[in-house]
């Protein structure tokens, strides 16, 4: 199933994606397609561990990972989820190459493309419009996290729950609960309760 | 009894956990504790006694896996055989080889009214850790370490036994667990 002989369907996603964000010209998108590899992994997987530097942008293609924080008292945080189609990875550690503050592991058997930083740079030193589009998805990936902080900040466990249903409705039937109310930074019992009164 | 490739009696057991763990997410957490605490259909057991009665193999045998595993030193070593008894039990076990039935051994009968998420999230976790264990035996000598048998503890199985005979009895009651999801005739 997470066989991934061809790069033909993965790259036509990455395409679709990247179009969305800032539009490509054919020469710039077969400059930046050709440096993609396959890469896959099986559940509960670490793919980059604090300390270690990202070298790649990951494009996810299948399955869901986390990017979660351990505490003094390792007590995880999940800072965010992700899934296809989509970027993904310690996008800090990979774009100002330092060590990563956090982990990246997958919480079901996951596929992706990914791309070596060095290689990536390259390209986007060379094609501004590859450039611009680095800038519009940060942008947007920013725009998300501010959201993100509102929703912390600010919302009900139950509206919280909502939102992260709305904005990932198979989540459910896909993640073990635990990393969901860790998300959301509710008590797993709490969240089961919502599971039940908040009818899907 | 016949030696086989250790890699390849992980990686197949690796994929029943995965089917187990991917199973209970999407059909077992998102129901409530009235449905999963329901008997089946024949008086049964429950989807949370079914997986309560796993859940108290996976406590008893986790941690001595773990403690085990982790303290083996790695090695080369390609191969595991099965034990005669290993090999019983685990057939014993298995749905498609079993086909009797046990009666549950003291120490492993579920009670009737369970906190129904927390067994379900146990389950999952439980799952998660063999995962981890599987994982953790690839590099390590099958046939040397030993875990003493919960129900009958002068015994000792081989932990590539136990492996194989846990998940083999993870698979019975799954298949038992599933077939309360859908209701069945009693004609």
């Amino acid at each position: 199933m997470y066989f991934s002989g061809s790069m033909e369907e993965p790259l036509k996603l990455l395409h679709s994606v990247v179009q969305a964000i800032h539009p490509l010209d054919s020469t710039d998108w077969e400059a930046l397609s050709c440096i993609w590899k396959p890469f896959t992994a099986r559940r509960k997987e670490i793919i980059t561990s604090v300390g270690e530097t990202e070298r790649y942008l990951y494009f996810v293609t299948d399955g869901v990972q986390r990017i979660y924080y351990l505490d003094d008292l390792n007590r995880e945080a999940t800072i965010a989820f992700t899934y296809r189609p989509s970027f993904g990875g310690i996008i800090d550690s990979v774009l100002m190459e330092v060590p990563s503050r956090y982990y990246y592991e997958t919480l079901t058997p996951s596929s992706f493309i990914r791309a070596p930083y060095s290689e990536f740079k390259e390209v986007a030193y060379e094609r501004p419009a590859v450039e611009r589009m680095l800038r519009a998805g940060m942008t947007q990936t920013l725009s998300g996290i501010l959201e993100r902080l509102v929703e912390v900040q600010c919302f009900s466990s139950e509206d919280k729950f909502r939102n992260l249903l709305k904005r990932s409705p198979h989540i459910l039937q896909l993640v073990p609960h635990k990393y969901l109310a860790n998300y959301l930074g509710i008590d797993p019992t709490n969240f089961s309760k919502l599971v039940n009164k908040v009818r899907i | 009894m016949e030696t086989i490739n250790k890699k390849e009696l992980l990686q197949k057991l690796e994929d029943i956990v995965e089917q187990h763990v991917s199973d209970a997410i999407a059909l077992f957490q998102n129901r409530d504790n009235e449905f999963l605490n329901r008997p089946s259909d024949t008086g049964g057991w429950s989807i949370a006694q079914c997986l309560d009665h796993l859940n108290s193999y996976g406590h008893y045998y986790l941690p001595r896996m773990r403690g085990k595993l982790r303290t083996a030193s790695p090695i080369g070593k390609e191969a595991f055989t099965s034990t005669w008894m290993g090999a019983y039990f685990t057939k014993m076990m298995d749905p498609e080889t079993g086909k009797r039935k046990y009666k549950a051994f003291k120490g492993h009968i579920p009670p009737s009214e369970l906190d129904s998420a927390a067994v379900v999230s146990e389950f999952i976790r439980q799952q998660e850790e063999l995962l981890y264990l599987l994982r953790d035996g690839v590099q390590k000598d099958l046939d040397v370490i030993r875990i003493p048998v919960s129900v009958l503890p002068i015994i000792r199985m081989k932990v590539g036994d136990i492996f194989q005979f846990l998940i083999a009895h993870n698979e019975r009651h799954m298949q038992q667990a599933k077939r309360n999801l859908v209701p069945q005739s009693i004609y």
